[in-house]
């Protein structure tokens, strides 16, 4: 490692810093604005008097706005949910195949993942619409989350793919040996050993859902499957919504990614580096 | 063959060699359970991966109206209409300066980054925590929050810069000059690109042997020197995975645009084209051929950067 120079490693965590966190400072500082305080010159740097007014406006106050971040909330919730939650069940089941069975047409399959994820996800936008509105699909969770699934699916099976490998085989093969069916030896053995592997993966797939903008924009045509990003998205193209408010409902929608890349950092380096450097 | 083979035992070894004393049933029976575990993940692959590109690429070659059919064969007609288009054309010059400044930005200051990580020390984990933030957030709200930042009106560049009597009064940010547009908003987009950026080029210098260093400080090397001579030769693995990353991510540009500046002229991508084009104009085949000049485009350029910055690195 390069010869000590405190200084220099000070000011990169000093920029690191500052880098990560002054957009976001600032936006929890609007939120906790009025619309006067926020319209000073020069701005305030700190809230005057910290309000909570426009929180309490978006959770519990009427009006359509109010109740367009409250519903496109539960939706952005329920479909990262499903998403995920599929994904990872049906990624662990394939990984756990490719990573200790042989079947025929395994190396094909395995290509075809591997293929899936060098093309950008938007090559598939314009096909992806057409097939959802050929099966009436288009504005439902089904929908939505089907789209999301086959995104980040590849993704998933790649990460458990390379976790389950680097598991010991000697564990499984004494269970082999106590007699244990495969789908035992998955299900006692492999699964608690590739747990931080699903953890992962689970999380990497939430973030990504949680993050999505084009595809429910085409997808989600009304308020019934919005998620949160397409509605807030909405209220910014109109110049009538109050900027504490668009700051409040900013913040509520980072919330969820925020608290999740702080408390489990771990997982997710561990994930992403598994997931691309091999 | 393999699968006849193998019958009902549970092929734990990847070569197939199965552990000794493995209790072998004779049984020739075909083995049904890895199609069963693979057959979900297939059927999302082909239906709604593969197929949507085979579509894309045959019927960029078609004329699709969905309120005019029949979709008829037209050749090379959609691709024309698309470099005919003028906002397709000043699409293209933005994406291009939103790739080179994305690629650029990114990467030097994930060297930057990764370099200030690289030798252990005491709240360092914390860091990594605080520097992966922006990757995890929806790029969407991050144009929110930036705009906070680059407002006219209330933003906080402009309430820092008449303070510091560096400009003498409030100044419109996005959508007057196209390149201080494009620069602003592709900030926001290396934002949250430069986090992965980090990591995955401080795994290559953690691959870096220590004695690499301490042999260079032996003979007189600077920090500066074994930054150039050391570092980043041995970081080009890494380095290269990082600028591809951000060459998918630049070139496919949609949140960020379209949320800082809308639809005008001034920083309006391909993929926001590709939206107008298709969602607005519903002219799904010049779309078609949209998505496909942009994939095409992306794969090339991820290949040049492999070829051009990927070396094999070897301790």
């Amino acid at each position: 490692m390069p010869r000590r120079l405190p200084w220099a490693r000070t000011l990169g965590i000093l920029f690191i810093v500052l880098w990560s966190l002054v957009p976001l400072y600032w936006s929890l500082n609007t939120s906790l604005q009025t619309d006067a305080q926020i319209s000073e010159r020069p701005a305030n740097y700190v809230p005057p008097g910290p309000t909570l007014r426009n929180y309490h406006a978006l959770l519990t106050g009427p009006g359509e706005i109010p109740e367009t971040i409250r519903r496109s909330s539960l939706n952005i919730v329920v479909e990262c949910t499903a998403a995920t939650l599929i994904t990872v069940v049906l990624a662990t089941l394939a990984a756990y195949a490719f990573a200790r069975m042989r079947f025929r047409g395994r190396q094909l399959l395995f290509y075809a993942v591997l293929a899936t994820m060098a093309f950008p996800a938007y090559t598939t936008l314009i096909p992806l619409y057409r097939i959802m509105s050929v099966f009436g699909l288009v504005n439902t969770y089904t929908g939505i989350v089907l789209v999301y699934v086959s995104g980040f699916l590849p993704l998933a099976t790649w990460i458990l793919h390379s976790y389950m490998t680097s598991l010991p085989l000697a564990i499984e093969e004494a269970g082999q040996v106590d007699g244990a069916g495969r789908m035992q030896i998955l299900w006692r053995i492999v699964l608690p050993l590739a747990w931080p592997g699903i953890v992962s993966t689970a999380i990497i797939t939430f973030l990504f859902a949680w993050a999505q903008f084009l595809f429910p924009l085409v997808l989600s045509s009304d308020l019934s499957t919005q998620p949160l990003t397409v509605a807030i998205a909405a209220l910014q193209g109109r110049h009538v919504v109050p900027f504490g408010l668009l700051n409040a409902a900013g913040v509520l929608a980072l919330a969820v990614p925020a608290v999740i890349a702080v408390s489990l950092n771990r997982f997710i380096v561990n994930g992403l580096l598994s997931g691309s450097v091999k | 063959m393999v699968g006849t083979r193998s019958g009902r035992r549970h092929d734990v070894s990847p070569a197939g060699t199965g552990a000794p004393g493995t209790p072998r049933r004779p049984g020739r029976r075909f083995d049904l359970l890895p199609y069963a575990l693979v057959t979900p993940l297939a059927l999302f692959i082909v239906a709604l991966a593969l197929f949507p590109a085979g579509v894309t690429i045959v019927q960029s070659f078609f004329r699709v109206d969905e309120l005019n059919p029949p979709t008829t064969f037209n050749g090379l007609e959609n691709f024309r209409h698309l470099f005919a288009d003028g906002s397709v054309r000043s699409s293209l010059v933005n994406t291009g300066l939103y790739v080179l400044i994305g690629v650029a930005l990114s990467t030097v200051l994930g060297i930057v980054m990764a370099v200030t990580l690289q030798r252990p020390f005491r709240g360092r984990s914390a860091l990594i925590a605080v520097l992966i933030l922006p990757w995890a957030l929806p790029g969407v709200v991050e144009g929110i929050v930036w705009t906070g930042i680059w407002d006219s009106n209330t933003g906080l560049l402009n309430s820092v810069l008449t303070s510091a009597h560096l400009i003498p009064e409030y100044q419109v940010f996005l959508g007057q000059h196209r390149f201080l547009t494009i620069f602003a908003i592709e900030l926001v987009q290396v934002w949250q690109m430069t986090p992965l950026s980090t990591l995955l080029i401080l795994a290559s210098l953690q691959n870096i042997p220590g004695e690499l260093y301490e042999a260079a400080v032996l003979d007189g090397c600077s920090p500066w020197a074994a930054l150039r001579r050391i570092t980043l030769p041995l970081a080009r693995p890494g380095i290269a995975i990082a600028m591809v990353q951000a060459v998918i991510a630049t070139i496919n540009v949609f949140d960020q645009p379209y949320v800082l500046n809308g639809s005008a002229d001034t920083g309006a991508s391909l993929t926001m084209q590709t939206y107008f084009i298709s969602f607005q104009n519903l002219d799904f085949g010049e779309g078609y051929a949209l998505s496909l000049l942009i994939t095409v485009a992306t794969l090339i350029l991820s290949l040049g950067v492999v070829k051009l910055v990927y070396r094999q690195v070897e301790f």
